[in-house]
């Protein structure tokens, strides 16, 4: 259960005062804060396992390839796959990349990618590289309240379709696409069904499903360290896809002209891996287990309920993505309008436009009340585009936030709206 | 509002001394910072390699239109190569307000801008 406060008391980050207040952290889509408890468990493999895994023979490095393999089998075990279905990687982006570089590779002139315009730049940049070798990428438009248009993916899925690669919660609108209708849509067209759950995984229950071939996601976003990342694929596409980096550990066999590759997820981790940072989002899980995943999701949709309640009082105050906080998650971009006596006019097409505050305008006023939010295009510019708008500002929350955050977030943007 | 705008910043802000077009410039720079949206246009109007007049247009967060607004006052009467050789750092401090360094690029547009497009006789 989290308490109405959150449950600041396990982030040793909430004890430090910045100009003597408490931070009101609100960017967990960025990047989350960490529990004492993973902080410890990486400080514990170091100071109890640490040793290069599954190489050497010996007692200690027996015991740190167990915990690395035990770390991901509780990250199996989280989203309901099997061992050897998780790939660690450094994050949504490499796991995304890895992707593009085995199967993005093997397209042709011709075969299609489909994406939707609501997509971070690290579900974009991977498929629009294969353009350069006449693959055509499309992408899935959304409705004005930032529901996906499933009618628009529909007819946008073609024959040449070969990967379709859909975030499951956007960073910017907040909208909850639904995965399983789309993948059922996916399959019925035999094409290959992504996932980017970097944002939906830290803050609902997931279990993964026959339709879905590949699921990306990070640890940092999830209470874990930064620099581990984690890739599902089912093994039967893992197994006859190359390898994505190559050299140490995802071998069976190297000679002067030729090589047996490890079998999965092996074959994918070259290199010694970041140990620590599995170790470390082992313990994310852990902590997360004990709270249990509804119990986050129905705490981020009481929490962004009240926001939008309160954004909603606010005339100045503009909020994106779906009203129904069933539909989305608790990330909120907004701005807000600038109702400063300024000269100069905002002009299009010869109607006059309301003038917004530069969202690193809303975003420096509430840092200067301790409230940290995001502001910008959140990596998301083609999506940025599609609003007509070049940035919002960004709050979103997480397991430690509560209702007090918002309560102190609303009064400072209430400052906002009032001012001159 | 705050300190960091403070009324100095927030009275350029709302009554710029120098925006608006200039049909009869010498020298015209576009420049336009695609990762915060901000778009701003400087015309100069020179007299040798001395600066006459520079007026802006465009749109900008508070910090980058102020920024501007106070470089093309500040240009008049100066030297083409003598401002393209001020000190980034000596530029951001002599802004009416401390930035934080996540703004600096902010108030560093105009001069960036100018550097890049004004070219000396």
């Amino acid at each position: 259960m989290i308490s109405v406060h959150g449950r600041k008391e396990d982030f040793p980050i909430f004890n430090k005062k910045i100009n003597g207040k408490d931070i009101i952290y609100l960017d967990s889509t960025a990047t989350t804060q960490k529990p004492r408890q993973v902080l410890d468990a990486i400080t514990g493999y170091y100071e109890g396992y640490n040793a290069n895994v599954h190489r050497s023979v010996y007692k200690l490095a027996d015991e740190a390839t167990e915990v690395y393999e035990q770390s991901r089998s509780n990250v199996a075990n989280f989203i309901g796959a099997k061992d050897n279905e998780i790939i660690f990687t450094r994050n949504t982006t490499e796991s995304l990349n890895l992707l593009s570089f085995t199967i993005g590779d093997s397209l042709r002139r011709g075969d299609r990618i489909l994406i939707t315009s609501m997509e971070h730049h690290s579900n974009i940049l991977p498929w629009t590289r294969l353009e350069d070798r006449g693959v055509i990428v499309d992408y899935a438009g959304f409705d004005e309240e930032g529901h996906l248009d499933i009618g628009d993916l529909e007819s946008k899925l073609k024959r040449e379709t070969k990967i379709v690669s859909v975030t499951h919660q956007s960073n910017v609108l907040g909208t909850i696409n639904p995965i399983d209708e789309i993948g059922k849509i996916v399959k019925e067209n035999g094409s290959i069904f992504i996932i980017d759950a970097a944002q939906s995984i830290p803050h609902m229950p997931f279990r993964v499903r026959d339709e879905y071939d590949f699921v990306a996601f990070s640890g940092h976003k999830m209470l874990g360290p930064m620099g581990i990342g984690v890739l599902y694929g089912k093994y039967e596409q893992l197994d006859k896809m190359p390898p994505f980096n190559r050299g140490g550990e995802m071998i069976k066999d190297v000679d002067f002209h030729s090589v047996i590759f490890e079998d999965p997820p092996i074959k994918f981790e070259a290199g010694t891996p970041n140990v620590e940072g599995a170790v470390g989002l082992s313990a994310a899980i852990d902590y997360l287990k004990v709270i249990g995943m509804e119990e986050v999701r129905r705490h981020e949709k009481h929490l962004t309920s009240i926001t939008l309640k309160g954004m909603e009082d606010l005339k100045s105050v503009t909020y994106y993505g779906p009203r129904n906080v069933e539909d989305r998650g608790g990330v909120i971009a907004f701005n807000v309008k600038d109702k400063t006596n300024v000269k100069r006019n905002l002009e299009k097409n010869n109607v006059k436009l309301d003038r917004l505050y530069h969202s690193h305008d809303i975003a420096t006023f509430l840092d200067e009340r301790n409230v940290y939010v995001r502001s910008g295009h959140h990596c998301a510019e083609p999506l940025m585009r599609s609003l007509g708008l070049s940035g919002t500002a960004r709050a979103s929350y997480y397991v430690y936030n509560g209702e007090d955050d918002v309560k102190i977030f609303l009064k400072s943007l209430g400052e906002l709206d009032v001012q001159r | 509002m705050s300190w960091t705008y403070n009324d100095e910043v927030m009275d350029r802000y709302q009554n710029p001394v120098k925006n608006g077009r200039m049909d009869d410039c010498d020298i015209k720079i576009d420049e336009a910072s695609t990762t915060c949206g901000d778009k701003v246009v400087l015309y100069i109007k020179t007299n040798g390699n001395k600066i006459e007049d520079m007026r802006w247009e465009g749109e900008g967060c508070i910090l980058s239109v102020v920024s501007t607004d106070l470089f093309c006052e500040n240009s008049i009467g100066k030297d083409i190569r003598s401002i393209k050789e001020i000190d980034d750092l000596a530029f951001v401090e002599n802004f009416p307000v401390k930035i934080s360094p996540g703004r600096i690029n902010c108030v560093l547009l105009p001069l960036r801008a100018f550097r890049r497009g004004a070219k000396e006789k």
